[in-house]
């Protein structure tokens, strides 16, 4: 959970860009990740000693994961702090006690010192604080995902369209150093053409928080409610078919899937077993399964190419061709001969014989040792990109430079998510709605 | 208990057998690594699945000579 000693890390966006070989090949790192374009190792350099001035809005678990990213960025101060709920505003002021306290988020936003926000609050709440904080003139970096429904995401995305503010959604993935190389993987045809992508996110635990009064229940378990919550899709899988859609370059044109309450009845409202599958226009299709009952899968992001597989979420990819190869030649041999003996079982006919998986050789993405996130944590992961992308935020709000498709890229992941829901909720296919494109996505 | 004796001649046949069934395996292996197009030096590290395969060859062979023993005596007795 969450570890009140400041961590220990690089926030160095200069070192990062630099580690993610940039010198050696900026035009096909950018290619990849053009958000990473205001933050050259160039524009690093502007900003000097200069400090971005930032306050929170929202101090609970998440919120205070970030204040300690924050802390250890150098060209950031957190100036001010506010949440509705005592016990964490308490806990955040421990942590920044030069920073002044608030209870009304647009009280704060009076305050002409503050330059950022960093929103950390329950997801209904994100489309009117950003649109507050934005209409304020102040930069917003908000948690994931955009906003409780399709209309406040357009809303939000149209704001951002007329506004001159850095906005920033916390798709940390985008800045997460062995996603950003193995896309540059993917797209410089290293697993050949995609011809399919698997997420899913297993958990085993109820997603409850602890309540001191029976009274806070929906204040604090919002999560379990679908008057603040879009369930498993808005909470985990958002930052998934963000990666799908990163990886395709394009975005699915239709969804279909089911979602039930299987395991948890506790009175919650969203689904604690989602199953889906969003299709893109050349046939290729995203496969996502979430559960929160049983955590034997784990977390993992597969893009399948034909002729390799790219797990994203491991860090670890393998070729179609490699598989079995370690396999000596009386093994193969031995091996043939069972599949022939199978084969002619009478009762199921010729094609029928087991095919368990085969065994591929893995390689890492990243050279050294390298994070990976087992999907547990309720709070967020160690080295997820997290750190860079508050670091990002940090350093736009000082340069006042937007940070290109990250708005974009959310609000198509927070779009897939809703239509998803809506799928499962109509039960029926539905296709992406004309009124809620926008010019970015590709879907062909 | 009654001592069982093996004959030096039964005892050489013996080995022989598993000797040819130990150069059949071998050769077994050897085709494997032409087919499959694996290293040469699976000859030797192989070796394990080689004498797996040879005592598999040696019980099918004791297994034929049994059928053929019961047969051969079975004629035996209707004459």
């Amino acid at each position: 959970m969450l570890n009140k000693k400041p961590k220990q890390v690089d926030t160095s966006l200069r070192q990062f860009i630099k580690d993610l070989g940039y010198i050696s090949g900026g035009a096909a790192l950018l290619a990849t990740t053009p958000w990473l374009q205001s933050f050259t190792p160039d524009k690093a350099k502007e900003i000097k000693s200069e400090k971005a001035r930032i306050g929170f809005i929202g101090t609970g678990s998440r919120g205070q994961y970030s204040i300690h990213a924050v802390l250890a960025i150098p060209h950031a101060e957190i100036i001010a702090l506010c949440d509705n709920y005592a016990p964490n505003l308490q806990t955040a002021s421990e942590l920044c006690p030069k920073a002044k306290t608030y209870t009304d988020y647009r009280k704060m936003l009076e305050s002409s010192d503050i330059d950022g926000v960093i929103i950390s609050t329950p997801l209904y709440l994100h489309a009117p604080m950003t649109l507050d904080a934005l209409a304020a003139g102040k930069h917003v970096y908000c948690e994931k995902a955009m906003a409780l429904t399709m209309d406040q995401c357009k809303s939000v995305y149209d704001a951002y369209q007329n506004t001159d503010k850095v906005l920033y959604f916390c798709m940390q993935r985008m800045f997460d150093e062995k996603y950003i190389k193995g896309m540059q993987m993917i797209h410089s045809g290293l697993i050949g053409d995609i011809v399919g992508e698997r997420c899913h996110w297993f958990r085993n635990n109820d997603w409850r928080r602890p309540l001191p009064s029976p009274a806070l229940e929906r204040q604090i378990n919002w999560r379990l409610y679908r008057e603040y919550s879009g369930g498993l899709m808005t909470e985990l899988a958002s930052h998934q078919l963000e990666v799908c859609c990163w990886a395709m370059q394009k975005v699915p044109e239709s969804v279909i899937g089911v979602g039930d309450i299987v395991n948890w009845k506790d009175g919650r409202e969203v689904y604690d077993s989602v199953n889906l599958v969003y299709r893109y226009n050349n046939g290729v299709k995203i496969n996502y399964e979430s559960l929160i009952s049983n955590k034997f899968n784990g977390m993992e992001d597969q893009i399948l190419g034909n002729k390799g597989t790219m797990n994203l979420a491991t860090g670890i990819y393998c070729f179609e061709e490699e598989a079995n190869v370690k396999k000596s030649g009386i093994e193969q041999l031995i091996n043939q001969i069972g599949n022939k003996i199978y084969a002619s079982v009478p009762a199921a006919g010729p094609s029928w014989r087991p095919e368990t998986k085969e065994k591929f050789t893995p390689y890492n993405i990243l050279e050294g040792e390298f994070q990976v996130n087992d999907g547990l944590s309720m709070v967020g992961a160690l080295k997820d990109g997290s750190d860079e992308i508050l670091s990002s935020f940090c350093q736009a709000c000082i340069t006042g430079e937007k940070g290109k498709n990250i708005v974009e890229e959310a609000y198509l992941a927070t779009m897939l998510c809703h239509l998803g829901n809506q799928s499962i909720s109509e039960q029926k296919k539905i296709t992406f709605p004309e009124e809620y494109k926008i010019p970015y996505m590709k879907f062909s | 208990m009654k001592d069982l004796v093996i004959s030096s001649k039964r005892l050489k046949k013996e080995i022989l057998i598993i000797a040819i069934c130990f150069i059949v395996a071998s050769i077994i292996n050897i085709i494997s690594v032409i087919i499959y197009k694996t290293p040469w030096y699976e000859i030797f590290t192989q070796i394990g699945y080689v004498l797996v395969i040879t005592l598999v060859i040696y019980f099918m062979v004791i297994l034929i000579r049994a059928i053929v023993l019961l047969i051969k005596k079975m004629f035996v007795r209707k004459s």
